[in-house]
């Protein structure tokens, strides 16, 4: 999507909390940040926090020369991992985990590309 | 690359993740210069979250449901000003509460219009976007999506596109 954008004529930024992964499809401008999934932004009603965060990343589209310009962003996050696992330990797997926990030979699926049925 | 992608999520999500890595090849990547100074440009947002106004249609999820291979590859607009009174998420790979509870943590639209009226950018777009980040196969959103967007953004005037995955 983001490539896309950009090669429309969009100068375009991404916010990751998974660089490694955002990184692995070729994006022009990346910032990535140490937070849980499900609030890529901050807590909830902290508007000075998720401020900070918004203005960080939106200076790398004045700051990039060049594509590939990548930015670790220094917040850090104020739960421990187990927290924020407890904090959504009501939530259902997702159906493609519960279908690879039930067949784990499906597993390999993942890897061919060749996920249409 | 300091950052651990892959800290808070679990088993099967990892796996997941590390495959979808493996199959990317970035290949040459686009770049747009920023045609002026951020604090005269117009931003527009988009998030992976699969979040829809309770008065649009919600994001497929019987059909994942049925083949856990798929995902709903469409978009939604998302007006600015729209709170978290007026959406739903549909995204089956997160915790939707908490963007149910601040639609800021996905889609910082109030956040992008104090940016606006503190002079950092020109402003905020009038219509922000969504679609739903599980898709292993991205052919419809790249052949279908990813063109109604970009020509929604070139209609709005639209300079800068700030992405948020979920």
């Amino acid at each position: 999507m983001q490539r896309h954008l950009e090669a429309s004529g969009f100068a375009t930024v991404t916010l990751s909390w998974m660089p490694a992964l955002t990184r692995r499809v070729g994006v022009p401008r990346l910032a990535g940040i140490s937070y849980p999934l499900s609030r890529p932004l901050g807590r909830p009603h902290d508007a000075d926090g998720q401020r900070a965060v918004l203005e960080a990343t939106l200076r790398l589209l004045d700051d990039a020369k060049g594509p590939d310009h990548y930015v670790e962003l220094p917040f850090e996050w104020p739960e421990t991992v187990a927290e924020v696992r407890n904090a959504s330990k009501g939530v259902p797997p997702a159906p493609i985990a519960e279908l690879l926990r039930r067949q784990p030979w499906l597993v390999p699926r993942l890897y061919t590309g060749r996920i249409r049925l | 690359m300091a950052i651990d992608s892959y800290r808070y999520v679990d088993f099967a999500t990892r796996q997941i993740m590390k495959a979808w890595a493996a199959r990317q090849e970035p290949g040459v990547i686009p770049f747009t210069p920023l045609a002026k100074p951020l604090r005269e440009c117009t931003v527009a947002l988009i998030s992976t979250a699969g979040i829809a106004r309770r008065d649009d249609r919600p994001f497929d999820q019987e059909g994942e449901r049925r083949d856990p291979w798929w995902g709903d590859p469409t978009f939604r607009r998302i007006p600015l000003g729209t709170t978290e009174r007026d959406i739903r998420v549909w995204h089956l790979h997160i915790d939707p509460h908490f963007g149910e509870e601040d639609l800021d943590v996905l889609l910082p639209m109030r956040r992008l219009a104090e940016l606006a009226s503190a002079g950092r950018i020109g402003r905020a777009a009038s219509t922000h976007y969504s679609f739903m980040g599980y898709l292993l196969d991205t052919t419809e959103l790249i052949e279908k999506t990813a063109p109604a967007i970009a020509t929604s953004l070139h209609e709005e005037g639209v300079d800068a596109v700030v992405l948020v995955p979920v």
